[in-house]
């Protein structure tokens, strides 16, 4: 159960909807998200430090939230430039992104909210710099991508460890979690 | 060859009705499919399948962690009875359920011609 990231990725375009135009538009304004990405990084980071079990793994070592906000910033302005027009470079950045998320705990529990408010916020500060609601609509598709991949990041590893501590097929395990689920 | 489940329930059904303090048998695929059961009623074949083939696979991965070598069977000891798990070839589990009175040395020795008869029908 190893996920493929460029295969991944084709799969959670093809679902967004995310397309020619919205990757147009999102390099077009690429110079613009760069701008506005430290101010996403404070609304992302303030969210996330609001939650004190989240606070504690932010602030677990020295300079961590430092680099989370760099990587952070970077993140956000990849959504705009797409590194290699969303293909492979794109996705295995985002697969490790998620393999980070798992490393140090912060979970989709956390994420996902979070992540709102960063689609929120940047469809606020669009508006206020005049831009066209069709830049909101393709942000708003390519963050789902992006959450995507740290769901699923959380999902494979845990899987991964099941099944190479137990032995288990992935068939045999999809069919115990399927039954489990039907008995809760 | 085709495998025959008809054949396959014949001797299940004939194993837990010939055999003394028998209280049910499957046969399963090592990724947890039923392939052929007889089982006391309430309980779900599915999960049956499921569990069974979980518990023989994690316990071939305890004996090669614990150096214990191949797994012959993995036994289930409760106030109730027995639940014995045996490998049937590399493509299925055997499952057997038995009182708590089975006769320990009866029972390894009628699974043992058992499962004689189901690795015929499933090769």
């Amino acid at each position: 159960m190893s996920l493929e990231p460029t295969e991944f990725m084709s799969k959670m375009v093809s679902r967004t909807g995310f397309s020619a135009d919205d990757k147009k538009i999102l390099q077009d304004t690429a110079a613009w998200g760069l701008e506005i990405a430290p101010e996403m990084a404070d609304y992302f980071y303030d969210y996330m430090g609001r939650d004190a079990e989240m606070s504690a793994i932010l602030n677990e070592s020295e300079g961590r939230i430092h680099r989370l906000r760099e990587t952070f910033v970077s993140w956000f302005h990849e959504m705009f430039t797409g590194m290699d027009s969303w293909g492979g470079d794109y996705a295995d950045r985002r697969w490790r992104i998620g393999l980070i998320h798992v490393r140090i705990g912060i979970g989709p529990q956390h994420v996902v909210p979070a992540m709102a408010v960063v689609v929120h916020e940047a469809g606020k500060r669009a508006q206020a710099d005049g831009k066209d609601q069709q830049l909101c609509d393709a942000l708003s598709k390519i963050c789902m991508v992006d959450l995507a991949f740290i769901e699923q990041a959380y999902i494979e590893v845990s899987s991964a460890a099941v099944l190479r501590e137990t032995g288990w097929s992935e068939s045999l395990f999809k069919r115990l979690v399927a039954t489990g689920a039907a008995a809760m | 060859m085709a495998i025959s489940t008809e054949k396959l329930t014949h001797i299940l059904q004939s194993f837990v009705t010939s055999t003394t303090d028998i209280q049910g048998a499957a046969v399963v695929t090592p990724d947890g499919l039923p392939l052929a059961a007889s089982l006391p009623g309430g309980m779900d074949e599915e999960r049956v399948s499921a569990m069974s083939a979980a518990m023989l696979s994690l316990g071939d991965r305890i004996g090669s962690e614990l150096a214990r070598g191949g797994i012959d069977r993995i036994y289930v000891e409760g106030d109730k009875g027995y639940g014995i798990l045996t490998s049937c070839g590399e493509d299925a589990v055997f499952l057997v359920l038995a009182d708590k009175a089975a006769k320990q040395g009866l029972l390894l020795l009628e699974i043992k011609r058992t499962l004689s008869d189901l690795k015929a029908v499933l090769m």
